[in-house]
């Protein structure tokens, strides 16, 4: 499988780079090119490459080639290939360095195109939403909301709320496309009595200049977000369920030396705590049919950030909604879990056919557990995986956590329920 | 930030977590992996650390014992003996037979209990299949690769097949080495479903796809149109990762014949289906597993062992009455070969060495004396407490075990799961009798 793309840009010496980029501890000379990499890599054998050969070419010098591969944009820089090699080895730092040394014009557009649009607003919405738009949508949404559900009649979804505890981040996708998909999140927010905020600069949940290989735009997102954070002095940071846009303020703020004065945290790790506090009294009694679940460890949020922890909170908070005998985990799973292939910008990146040979594994594991539903934290997983399952002819369906919350809440609203199939179309309305 | 089982996790400021227990467990190869299996046995809280090692490598076999005093065993038990007057200070040596029966016993029942089959060690060794198309003497092999191994004692007619793309295992080379004794046998090569581009194709992408029942029934299919008369097909080790034998099962139940796996070269199966299955099966058992990560330093202090180390999320610290070092040879880290000697990584623990640089090979790569530097490592006493520069335990609540352990060279002496299986049992009967005297 071959693609159109080709870089005719600079040429760089990987293994001098490799050298300096090394995480302690590891060492491109113990490489025992034994191939587990490539074994446990979605990617390989894409466009004629895979994770140990890309390094063997690098220490053979064979720069030019590995500067031209567009191998580099179907590698979703899930790290997998670290966290399974011996000796630590990192092959996504490279592909990073060489993704950001192909000249603009000759990266996939998609991706481009998504970092441009960060770039010309301080909402920094990769999908062109303007601030004064994402608020007015906010408004109107609050507004259907009340109208709908007497117990929602006072809901709020506040905008640059000073001192607020959480400041939230939003997905552009569902202001842009689907604004009926963020009131069930504001519904839990006024369930457990959050004090929380958007903001009116750098509310958006996506970092597609990091996939761009150009570390000087992702910096000036993730700044603009600290930036927008400090200035309101809220406590904690999340996103809406999300994994790159956690990854990239989670490893921005460090590899940028940012001062961030609040605290990082992941939306599922509150859910869980807000079950055992008692506030999200949540329980599976609604699952009468006993439908099967199964769930993706999103790798920016599990692997490549917070670890099994969090891998941890989402089970439990799974396991909560859907009854214990209903959950059915993918193997391989948490920080051993297989990327999607949504990640890396590969979604954006126009390369179809990449995208879905790359997902045929994930498509695999979810079929093996045999769920009618998988449970995605992620944009990226939600959109690759509905994806996959049209293309490979899977019978499930793909749904957030916000959704199963508020259904088994009883709150979830006849028009927030796009996700879920027709055996719960009905239910707890 | 304290993390522990229960404990909310939503503070996600970048505070160092601390974790106690009653023995930690360094190193994630089959000592280590071992060591956990007994504690657990015992009810001992346990946390274990350790990243990808050899036992990603492996073939899935647990030999004890297979060459000793120049030949191959039939009865690794009455080798035992043998080696205990030619070895005495070899780990086997110092561990009561029926404490290695007893600890082989237990870990194998273990796995089998955890979702991978493997068979009870007997009397006597079996001759397991190399993917070469030798055999090699073992104890204990997973249930879906020993229907192989009867089958070339009766010299049943056989079908070995192999995989278009697949490298490392050629069913052509397999019956060329092995007809000489086993002459019924015939190759074949498949294509895999949906993976026929000629491209290279590895086995655990296999192993996962025939997870899924209609990947399963496609592949049956294609076994059957080059069946003939066979009475039983052998494959390179691609029958599921998770769940082996119902893997095997399904598919001979398609197929109508028995099936057997063959070992592969690594990156193979069977080790990356003992590691996902520890990874799975432990947590669940109540055990601290902290996967892909290494211990950067260990502190001795009064009443307790600390040990340090960093993931993607941040410091972690895990303070433990006891501890089992298991960290494995050059390969896994346990031992650094440098350029003035060899040096044992965590603690800088003295380590049984060759007097020289100069005498850590001999001048033949095959003399079957074997090197000096493999039979390099650390020094125990009888309760596998590493000795330190005066001759005395470094701790009473230190203990090591599996191939770190000096006098033995498990490599040549196939001894390699023996080792790291029974010194596991010793090291943690060792902790769990300090651990009841206080």
């Amino acid at each position: 499988m071959r693609s159109v793309l080709a870089n005719t840009g600079s040429i760089i010496d990987f293994k001098a780079k490799a050298d300096e980029l090394l995480p302690d501890g590891a060492s491109y000379d113990s490489c025992l090119n034994c191939g587990l990499c490539s074994s446990g890599c979605p990617a390989s054998g894409l466009e004629g490459m895979d994770p140990r050969r890309f390094i063997r070419m690098a220490m053979l010098g064979m720069n030019e080639e590995l500067s031209s591969t567009p191998w580099v944009w179907t590698c979703t820089q899930c790290k997998r290939c670290m966290y399974i090699c011996p000796m630590s080895i990192d092959v996504s730092l490279l592909v990073g360095l060489a993704r950001g040394a192909w000249p603009e014009d000759k990266k996939p557009s998609g991706i481009v195109r998504s970092c441009q649009a960060q770039l010309l607003d301080s909402g920094t919405s990769a999908m062109g939403l303007r601030s004064e738009d994402f608020i007015e949508i906010i408004e109107e949404t609050v507004d259907e909301v009340r109208q709908e559900d007497e117990r929602f009649k006072d809901i709020q979804a506040p905008v640059d709320k000073q001192g607020a505890y959480f400041f939230v981040n939003q997905n552009s996708r569902e202001p842009a496309a689907e604004p009926e998909e963020m009131a069930p999140l504001w519904k839990i927010f006024q369930y457990v009595g959050a004090d929380w905020t958007y903001a009116s600069t750098g509310w958006a949940a996506e970092n597609f200049c990091m996939f761009t290989g150009d570390d000087a735009a992702w910096e000036r997102m993730v700044r603009q977000r600290v930036d927008a954070v400090n200035d309101l002095g809220c406590k904690v940071w999340v996103n809406t369920e999300c994994g790159h846009s956690f990854y990239t303020i989670w490893k921005g703020v460090e590899r940028f030396g940012l001062e961030a004065n609040f605290e990082m945290g992941s939306l599922v790790s509150y859910y869980a705590q807000w079950i055992r506090e008692g506030k999200l009294p949540v329980n599976s009694d609604w699952n009468t049919q006993g439908l099967k679940f199964t769930l993706q460890d999103p790798c920016q949020l599990v692997r490549k950030s917070i670890g099994d922890p969090v891998a941890d909170d989402l089970r439990f908070v799974a396991r909560k909604l859907v009854g214990e005998e209903n959950f059915i985990d993918m193997q391989p799973c948490r920080s051993a879990n297989y990327c999607c292939g949504g990640g890396g910008g590969f979604l954006q990146a126009g390369m179809k056919e990449q995208r879905h040979a790359y997902g045929k594994r994930k498509f695999d594991q979810i079929m093996t557990t045999e769920a009618g539903y998988v449970l995605t934290p992620c944009h990226n997983c939600h959109s690759q995986i509905e994806d996959i399952g049209g293309h490979f002819g899977g019978d499930y369906h793909v749904v957030h956590y916000w959704t199963l919350i508020c259904l088994s809440l009883g709150i979830l609203g006849e028009n927030e329920r796009k996700y879920l199939g027709p055996d719960l179309a009905e239910v707890g309305l | 930030m304290s993390l522990k089982k229960g404990v909310p996790t939503a503070d996600m400021g970048r505070d160092e977590r601390h974790y106690s227990t009653e023995l930690a467990v360094i190193g994630s190869g089959l000592a280590g992996f071992a060591a956990s299996v007994f504690a657990l046995s015992r009810g001992i809280t346990c946390a274990q650390v350790g990243n990808t090692g050899a036992v990603a490598y492996t073939t899935g076999y647990f030999d004890l014992l297979g060459y000793c005093q120049d030949q191959w065993l039939d009865d690794p038990w009455r080798g035992l003996e043998l080696l205990r007057e030619s070895e005495p200070h070899h780990p086997l040596s110092r561990i009561d037979r029926k404490e290695i029966r007893a600890a082989f016993d237990q870990f194998t029942v273990a796995l089998t209990e955890m979702g991978v089959g493997y068979t009870a060690p007997a009397d006597r060794n079996h001759f397991a299949l190399t993917p070469a198309g030798t055999v090699k003497p073992t104890l204990s092999v997973p249930e879906t690769m020993l229907s192989g191994i009867e089958a070339r004692k009766v010299n049943a007619r056989t079908l070995v097949i192999d995989i278009l793309g697949l490298q490392g295992f050629s069913a052509k080379e397999f019956v060329a080495n092995m007809r000489s004794s086993w002459p019924q046998l015939s190759a074949a090569k498949l294509s895999f479903p949906d993976m026929e581009s000629g491209g290279q194709v590895f086995p655990e992408v296999m192993a996962r796809a025939l997870e899924v029942s209609s990947n399963r029934e496609r592949f049956a299919e294609r076994i059957k149109a080059v069946l003939g008369d066979a009475q039983l097909v052998g494959m390179p080790a691609i029958m599921g990762v998770h769940h082996p034998d119902r893997v095997h099962a399904e598919l001979q139940r398609l197929v109508g014949v028995p099936l057997f796996e063959i070992p592969t070269m690594p990156p193979a199966v069977p080790g990356i289906r003992l590691r996902e299955m520890f990874e799975q099966a432990f947590p669940a058992k109540g055990l601290t597993l902290v996967p892909q990560q290494k211990v950067k330093r260990l502190e001795l202090e009064a009443g307790r062992v600390m040990l340090y180390l960093r993931d993607s999320f941040g410091e972690m610290v895990i303070e433990s009455k006891t501890a089992i070092l298991a960290t494995g040879r050059f390969l896994s880290g346990g031992l650094k070969a440098e350029r003035v000697g060899v040096r044992e990584a965590l603690m800088g623990i003295p380590v049984i060495q060759p007097g020289s640089r100069a005498d850590w090979y001999r001048q033949d790569y095959f003399d079957p004396l074997g090197h000096p530097v493999n039979r390099s490592g650390v020094e125990v006493d009888s309760r596998f407490r590493p000795l330190g520069p005066d001759g005395e335990p470094v701790s009473d609540r230190l203990f090591a075990a599996g191939i770190l352990l000096a006098h033995q060279d498990w490599v040549r002496q196939r001894c390699g799961a023996g080792v790291a299986i029974a010194s596991a049992y010793k090291a943690v009967e060792a902790a769990a009798r300090l651990l009841q005297e206080q």
